[in-house]
C-alpha cells in the first residue's frame, strides 16, 4: 500500500507539469480507426466507464496529472470541453489507462472515443469560437518579404529590426510580436534607407561596408554547390550594389593561429566573379610567398591582403559576387582514407591549400547615377513630365501604398501621400519626392500592422466572417510569409474570395509560386526545428569529417524534400514514408548511397528503407542529438512532440545525472545507462514513453550516419511504444508511427493551424483539428487539402467582436 | 548556408559607413567625441547591469571571508585589481521555484517578481530596476538605457522554457510588468542608433526634420484608427502610438546633438565572427555611450540562458548548458568554471577601459555602479540561491569597495535592488519579492 502511494506521488510529480502548461502545448488525437469496430455507447455508459477506469486516479483528492474527472458530467461534454479534450487525446493515442491497469475493452474504448469526438465536436458548431485574435505586426521575416515583393528589394532585416520573440514553437505568434520604442525608431530609419536605395538617392546613400564570411567550418579543398565549375572553395553571395559606381572588394584568406596564410607553399589562381564575369584575378603561394611569410608573418600577410583587395566598377542591382580559387586538380591532395575530413580543424596547420575566410565589400564611391534597378523598375511606374508631375506621382504611391496596405485607399491616404512627395520634390527632384512618400508608406501602422476592422453595427461578442481583402492577408502571410501580390488583392477588392472554386484556384496558383518557400524555411523550418542546425557543433574529435559543407547538404536535402511535398502536392504522410530524396556526393556518401558524384543535389530512390521519410534524414538525427553522442531521449522527446502530438512535460528540477563512461570503467551502452535513469519512479513516469522511441534510432549515430555498433556494444534497436506497440529499430517505429495516419496528420495540422493563425491553440479549435483531417483523409491527406482546410476552416475565415467594444474610446 | 543562398535570403546592403576595423577605430574616434564630455561641476551616475547565464561554480567563487581583504577566489581573481571599488555580495535569493528553470533567472534577475507562466500575449514580470532608474535619469539623455545582448535568438527553435514564453529568457529588461523591450545583438545596429547616420550637418538636420514630419502624420491618423479597432487592438496601436512620441522626444535630443559639430565616428562593420570580438565591442560601445552621455543606462545579456555556445578559445568545446549540467563530475565543473572566469576576463576588460577614461574630476569607474551576475546560482540544480552578484564602480562616492558582504542567508534580491535603486535617487519602497533594504 505504501509502495503504491509513493509511486502515485511520483506520477503526479511528473505528469503534474503536463497538466498545468497550456492547453495548446499539449495537443489531442484523432481516435486510431484502424482495427477496432466502435460500439454506440450511451451517455451514461461513457460517464460509468469514466468512473470507472479514470476517476480513480483523477480524482479531485488525487488530482493525478492536474485532471480530476470525478466533478465532471460526461453526459454534459460541452461544459467540460478543455478536460475532455484531454481525455480524448489520451485515448486517442492508446496511452491511457497506462500499460498494466485495467482498460475498457477495445470495442468500448473505441465507442468513447467515438462519443466524446461527437459530442464536442457538436458542441463547438453550436457556438463558433474563431479564437482571440489581436492586432499582429509583421516580424522580421515577413518585413523583409513585404520589401521585396513590393520593391524588388531584396534587404539584411537583421541590421534593420530587431529581433522577435516567438511562442508556441513558432516567431509569427501575434501575442508576443509586441512593439517598444526601439522598433518604432528602427521602423523610421528602415523606411529611410530602403527608401533610398528603392529610388537610388546618391545623396542618402552612405559608403557601406559589408562583410560577407565563409563559415569557419567549411572545407574548401573541392568544389562547392552553387559556384562555377573548375573553381574550388570560396563564396558566393548576391549583393545589391545600389548605384552606379565603383566598389572595392577585399578578399580575407585563412590564417593559422600565428598569422600565417594557410597554403602558400604552391601559386594558387583567386578569381572575382560578378554575375559570372570574371572581374580580377590575383595569385597568391609560391616560393617568394612562403619564405617571405615565415620571415614576418604579419607584414606579408598584409602584402598579400593588397593583392587580394580591388576596385571596380559595377552597374547598380542585386548581383552575384564569388570568389574562389581555381581548380588546379581533381586529384584528391591527402587523406584518402577520410577525404572528408574537416580542413579548418588544425588550425595551427599552414599546409594544405588556400581557404577564402571572408569578402568585404565597401562603396559605392565615385557614383554615376542611380543605375537601372528592378527596384527603380518597380517603383517608378510612369515618366514625370517634370519635377513637379503631381498626377505621375499620385500614380506611384498610390499603387505603392495600395500593396502596401495591403487594401483600397482612401482619399485621405492619398492626401497624405502626396503632400509629402511635394515637401520632398522642393527638394531637387521627382525621386525626392517619391522617396519621402515612400518613407511614409513603409513608416505607417498601415503598413507595419495587419489591421482587420470590427464592422460597427456588430454587437459585441458577434461572430462575423472577414472582409475577403482581410482575408487575401491572413492567406498571404500563412502561404508566403508576405504581402498579396496584385492578383489576389485584385481578386479580394472585386469579393470573389467568398466563391469556394475562386478561393481553390488561388490556394493553388500561390501554392507553385516560388514564394511558397516560406512554408519551408518559416514553417517547416520551426516545426522540425530545421533552424537549429546552423548552429549545432558536432564534436570534432568524435566526428571529425562533419563540416558545414555536410550541414548545409543535410539542410538543403530537407528543403528539396518539403518543398517536393508541396509541390507535387503529395500526401502529407510521404514526409514519414516517401522512398525517394535528395542528395550531392557529399551526402550520398555519408548515407552510403553509391554513384552519385558532384556538388549538385538531384533526387534519388531510397533503397534503404531505413532512410525513408523525416526519421531517416541527417538533418533531423543531427539535430535531435547531442555534440558527442545520441540522444534517444532528446530523439523521443521529438517525435512525440512533432510527430504523434503529445510532448512530454519538462524534468523536474534536479534530476539525477546520467552516469557518463570515464575512462577505466567498462563502458556502458546508452540503454544500460538510461535504464538505470528508469528506476526512478518519478523519472519513469515520462522516460518510459520517449526513451523506448529514441531507441529505435540508435542504428543512427549523432550525425545521422549508420551505426552498428555503440561503445562497443551491438545496437539493440528494440523497444515498446505508450500504446504497447513492440518496435524494433527505425523501420518499425516509423510503420508504428504512421499505422494510424490520423495521428501524424493530426500534429502536422495542429502545428499549421498555430502557424497560419498566429496563435496558440485551445480546446475549442481541436474540432477544427479534427474537421480539416477528416477533410483531407478524403483527398488522401494531400498538402493542398490540409492548406486548404485550415484556409476554409472558422478560425482562419472569421473573427469575434471585441466583447468590451460599447465603451467608449478613450479620449 | 552562406554559400547556398542564390535568392531571397539575408544579404545586405544597407549598411553605414565603416570598414571591418572596428575596435581599433573604436578606440581612434574618442578625441573626436571628447569635445561632448561633462565638465567636473556635474558628474553623473552611470549604471550598467551585466548578466552571465547558468550560474557559476560557486566554490570557485565565494571568498572565504567575509568583510574586507579577502582572498580572490579563482574566478574573480581577474578582478582582483580593481578591489578597492568592488564588493561581492552573497547570500540573495531570487525566490521560491516557480517553474521555468532558465526562464525564471533572466525573467527575475532586475525585478525579483514571479514571471507568470504563459506562452500567449499575457506574458507578465516586474518592471525592472534598470528601467525604474532610466525614468529617473534617462530622459536627460538621447537613449533613456540601452539593452544589449549577444546572441541571435532566431536560430533556436525549441529552446525556450516549456510553458513559458520565449520573451523571459530572450529579454532582461521590462518597463512595465506586461512590456518586455528588445535587446539588440549588433553593434554596428548600436553605434547606428547612437550616432545615426553620417552626412553634413545639414543632411542630418533634414533628415530629423522629415522623420518629425512623418511621426505628426501618423500620431495625425490616431483618431481614425482608434475608431477602426477593437478594444485590444486598441491597445496596441496606442502603445504604438506612445511610442512615437518618446522617439519624438528622443529626435529633440538627436537635434540639439546633431547642432554641435562632432565628428561622427566610423562604425563597426556587423556582428564578429568571434565572441571575444563581439562582446568586446559591445563593451566598447557601452564605455562610448557612458563618455559621451548619451545614456546612463545599459543592460547587457554577456550569454542567454540556455545558451549552446561552446568556447573552445578557453578549451571548452562543449556547449555552455550542458556542461553547467555538471553533475558534481570534477573535470565538467572545472570547464563550468572556466566558463565563468573567461566571462569576467571580458567583464573585468571593460571595467580597465572605464577606469583609463576621465569623467570630470575622475574617471568613468568612479562615476558608475556596475552590477555582475546571475540569476541562477548553481546551473547543475538550477538553484536560485546564493545568487553570484558583484557590485564595481565608485558610483560618485556612494559606494564603498573591498568588501565580501553576507548578509543574512536567503536574503531577496530584490533587496539588493532596492539598495541599488537608492543610489540612482529612485524612491521605491519594495522591489517584487523584497523584504527591506540591503545596507550596500
Amino acid at each position: 500500500m505504501r509502495t503504491a502511494a509513493l509511486v502515485l506521488i511520483g506520477l503526479a510529480v511528473c505528469v503534474g507539469t503536463l497538466g498545468t502548461a497550456p492547453y495548446a502545448a499539449q495537443q489531442t488525437q484523432i481516435p486510431p480507426v484502424a482495427g477496432a469496430a466502435a460500439r454506440s455507447i450511451t451517455p451514461l455508459e461513457a460517464k460509468a466507464a469514466v468512473d470507472k477506469y479514470c476517476v480513480g486516479c483523477h480524482n479531485e483528492r488525487t488530482r493525478t496529472g492536474n485532471l480530476a474527472l470525478d466533478g465532471i458530467d460526461v453526459t454534459r461534454v460541452a461544459a467540460s470541453a478543455e478536460p475532455l479534450e484531454k481525455v480524448l487525446r489520451k485515448l486517442g493515442t492508446g496511452s491511457m489507462p497506462p500499460q498494466g491497469m485495467p482498460r475498457p475493452d477495445t470495442a468500448t474504448h473505441a465507442g468513447i472515443i467515438a462519443f466524446l469526438t461527437r459530442e464536442l465536436d457538436a458542441a463547438a458548431a453550436a457556438k463558433p469560437d474563431p479564437g482571440r485574435a489581436i492586432l499582429r505586426r509583421l516580424n522580421r521575416t515577413e518585413y523583409a518579404n513585404a520589401i521585396r515583393d513590393l520593391l524588388d528589394l531584396n534587404i539584411n532585416v537583421s541590421t534593420l529590426l530587431p529581433v522577435d520573440n516567438s511562442s508556441y514553437g513558432f516567431d509569427n505568434i501575434g501575442d508576443v510580436l509586441g512593439v517598444s520604442p526601439v522598433l518604432m525608431e528602427r521602423y523610421l530609419t528602415a523606411a529611410r534607407r530602403i527608401s533610398a536605395v528603392a529610388v537610388g538617392d546618391a545623396a542618402e546613400i552612405p559608403v557601406i561596408a559589408e562583410t560577407y564570411r565563409v563559415r569557419p567550418d567549411t572545407a574548401q579543398d573541392k568544389h562547392l554547390d552553387g559556384l562555377p565549375l573548375g573553381t574550388r572553395g570560396g563564396l558566393l553571395v548576391t549583393h545589391t550594389f545600389p548605384l552606379d559606381a565603383e566598389y572595392t572588394f577585399f578578399i580575407r584568406l585563412l590564417t593559422t593561429t600565428v598569422s600565417n596564410i594557410r597554403g602558400l607553399e604552391y601559386p594558387h589562381d583567386l578569381v572575382l566573379l560578378v554575375d559570372g564575369e570574371e572581374v580580377a584575378r590575383a595569385t597568391v603561394g609560391g616560393k617568394d610567398d612562403i619564405e617571405k611569410s615565415f620571415e614576418n608573418a604579419t607584414t606579408h600577410m598584409e602584402a598579400i591582403n593588397a593583392r587580394l583587395t580591388f576596385r571596380v566598377a559595377v552597374k547598380a542591382g542585386p548581383r552575384t559576387v564569388a570568389a574562389a580559387f581555381v581548380q588546379k586538380t581533381s586529384a584528391i591532395p591527402n587523406a584518402t582514407l577520410q577525404p572528408y575530413l574537416q580542413t579548418t580543424s588544425d588550425t595551427v596547420d599552414y599546409t594544405g591549400v588556400p581557404h577564402v575566410e571572408s569578402l568585404l565589400l565597401t562603396g559605392p564611391f565615385n557614383p554615376t547615377g542611380p543605375g537601372d534597378t528592378p527596384s527603380r523598375r518597380r517603383v517608378l511606374v510612369c515618366r514625370p513630365t517634370g519635377p513637379d508631375d503631381a498626377k505621375c506621382a499620385t500614380t506611384v504611391l498610390s499603387t505603392l501604398a495600395q500593396r502596401a496596405y495591403r487594401r483600397p485607399l482612401t482619399d485621405g491616404d492619398v492626401r497624405t501621400l502626396v503632400e509629402f512627395f511635394d515637401t520632398g520634390r522642393r527638394k531637387g527632384s521627382f525621386d525626392a519626392g517619391i522617396e519621402l512618400g515612400l518613407r511614409r508608406i513603409l513608416a505607417s501602422p498601415d503598413f507595419v500592422f495587419r489591421v482587420e476592422r470590427d464592422p460597427a453595427e456588430l454587437a459585441p461578442g458577434a461572430v462575423y466572417r472577414i472582409s475577403d481583402v482581410e482575408l487575401a492577408s491572413r492567406l498571404s502571410f500563412f502561404l508566403w510569409s508576405s504581402i498579396p501580390d496584385a492578383e489576389l488583392l485584385e481578386v479580394a477588392a472585386r469579393g470573389r474570395l467568398k466563391d469556394g472554386a475562386e478561393l481553390d484556384r488561388q490556394i493553388r496558383r500561390m501554392l507553385a509560386d516560388p514564394k511558397a518557400r516560406a512554408l519551408v524555411d518559416n514553417f517547416a523550418g520551426q516545426w522540425l526545428y530545421l533552424r537549429n542546425l546552423r548552429g549545432h557543433v558536432p564534436d570534432q574529435t568524435e566526428f571529425p569529417d562533419f563540416d558545414n559543407t555536410l550541414r548545409s547538404a543535410m539542410l538543403r536535402e530537407m528543403e528539396l524534400f518539403f518543398d517536393s511535398i508541396i509541390r507535387e502536392d503529395r500526401s502529407v504522410l510521404d514526409l514519414m514514408t516517401a522512398d525517394y530524396t535528395f542528395v550531392n556526393e557529399r551526402l550520398a556518401r555519408h548515407y552510403d548511397i553509391p554513384n552519385v558524384y558532384g556538388s549538385h543535389f538531384r533526387r534519388v530512390t531510397l533503397t534503404q528503407n531505413e532512410r525513408r521519410g523525416l526519421l531517416g534524414k541527417g538533418a533531423i538525427l543531427a539535430v535531435t542529438s547531442y555534440a558527442t553522442r545520441t540522444s534517444p531521449v532528446v530523439r523521443g522527446k521529438w517525435i512525440l512532440e512533432n510527430v504523434v502530438g503529445t510532448p512530454p512535460p519538462p524534468p523536474p528540477p534536479d534530476v539525477p545525472a546520467l552516469e557518463e563512461n570515464s575512462p577505466g570503467k567498462k563502458p556502458r551502452s546508452m540503454r544500460e545507462r538510461l535504464e538505470e535513469h528508469r528506476r526512478n519512479p518519478v523519472c519513469a513516469q515520462c522516460h518510459r514513453l520517449m526513451d523506448p522511441i529514441g531507441f529505435a534510432l540508435e542504428p543512427f549515430d549523432a550525425v545521422g550516419a549508420s551505426r552498428n555498433r555503440e561503445s562497443g556494444s551491438p545496437i539493440d534497436g528494440s523497444g515498446q511504444l505508450a500504446d504497447g506497440t513492440r518496435v524494433s529499430g527505425p523501420v518499425s517505429l516509423r510503420e508504428a508511427l504512421v499505422s494510424d495516419p490520423n495521428i501524424f496528420v493530426t500534429t502536422m495540422t495542429e502545428k499549421m493551424l498555430t502557424y497560419a493563425l498566429g496563435r496558440g491553440l485551445g480546446a475549442t479549435d481541436m474540432p477544427t483539428v479534427r474537421a480539416i483531417v477528416r477533410s483531407a483523409a478524403g483527398s488522401d491527406f494531400r498538402f493542398s487539402s490540409i492548406v486548404g482546410g485550415i484556409v476554409t476552416s472558422m478560425p482562419f475565415q472569421m473573427r469575434m467582436k471585441s466583447e468590451d467594444e460599447g465603451l467608449s474610446p478613450k479620449p | 548556408m552562406f554559400i547556398l543562398k542564390k535568392s531571397l535570403s539575408r544579404r545586405t546592403f544597407l549598411r553605414g559607413t565603416g570598414t571591418a576595423l572596428a575596435l581599433p577605430l573604436l578606440d581612434a574616434m574618442v578625441p573626436a567625441l571628447t569635445a561632448q564630455l561633462r565638465t567636473a561641476a556635474a558628474p553623473v551616475t552611470r549604471f550598467g547591469f551585466m548578466y552571465v547565464p547558468h550560474g557559476v561554480i560557486l566554490d570557485k567563487w565565494t571568498p572565504a571571508t567575509e568583510g574586507s581583504d579577502f582572498e580572490f577566489t579563482p574566478i574573480m581573481k581577474p578582478l582582483e585589481a580593481f578591489r578597492s571599488q568592488l564588493t561581492v555580495v552573497g547570500n540573495l535569493d531570487l525566490g521560491p521555484d516557480q517553474g521555468g528553470q532558465h526562464s525564471a533567472p533572466s525573467g527575475m534577475w532586475l525585478n525579483n517578481t514571479p514571471h507568470k507562466r504563459t506562452e500567449a500575449e499575457d506574458v507578465r514580470a516586474g518592471t525592472t530596476v534598470d528601467q525604474m532608474i532610466a525614468r529617473q535619469i534617462g530622459q536627460q539623455t538621447t537613449f533613456p538605457s540601452l539593452e544589449l545582448a549577444t546572441e541571435d535568438l532566431t536560430s533556436l527553435v525549441g529552446a525556450c522554457d516549456s510553458g513559458f514564453s520565449c520573451t523571459y529568457i530572450n529579454t532582461l529588461c521590462w518597463s512595465t510588468p506586461t512590456t518586455p523591450l528588445p535587446m539588440e545583438i549588433n553593434p554596428r545596429v548600436v553605434f547606428e542608433r547612437m550616432f545615426g547616420d553620417p552626412g553634413t550637418k545639414e543632411q542630418r538636420l533634414a533628415r530629423i526634420s522629415e522623420d518629425r514630419s512623418i511621426l505628426d502624420s501618423i500620431a495625425g491618423e490616431e483618431a481614425r484608427l482608434r475608431q477602426e479597432l477593437g478594444t485590444r487592438d486598441r491597445a496596441r496601436i496606442t502603445e504604438y502610438l506612445e511610442n512615437v512620441r518618446e522617439i519624438e522626444r528622443r529626435i529633440q535630443g538627436s537635434e540639439k546633438q546633431a547642432q554641435s559639430s562632432v565628428d561622427i565616428p566610423e562604425s563597426p562593420a556587423g556582428v564578429p565572427n568571434s565572441y571575444e570580438e563581439h562582446v568586446g565591442l559591445m563593451f566598447d560601445l557601452m564605455a562610448l555611450a557612458y563618455q559621451t552621455d548619451i545614456t546612463r543606462v545599459i543592460t547587457f545579456m554577456m550569454a542567454r540562458e540556455l545558451s549552446f555556445r561552446s568556447y573552445p578559445q578557453v578549451g571548452v568545446p562543449d556547449p555552455h548548458h550542458s556542461i553547467s549540467h555538471h553533475q558534481n563530475d570534477v573535470e565538467k565543473m572545472e570547464r563550468h568554471a572556466r566558463i565563468n572566469t573567461y566571462h569576467v576576463t571580458l567583464f573585468s576588460r571593460f571595467l580597465e577601459k572605464l577606469r583609463q577614461t576621465p569623467d570630470g574630476d575622475g574617471s568613468l569607474l568612479d562615476h558608475s555602479l556596475l552590477v555582475y551576475g546571475s540569476g541562477m546560482a548553481n546551473g547543475n540544480q538550477h538553484t536560485h540561491n546564493p545568487l553570484p552578484t558583484l557590485v564595481v564602480g565608485g558610483a560618485n562616492g556612494s559606494l564603498k569597495g573591498n568588501r565580501h558582504l553576507l548578509p543574512p542567508k536567503n536574503t531577496p534580491m530584490g533587496n539588493f535592488l532596492l539598495a541599488v535603486l537608492d543610489r540612482a535617487g529612485v524612491r521605491a519602497d519594495a522591489v517584487g519579492l523584497s523584504t527591506g533594504r540591503l545596507d550596500l
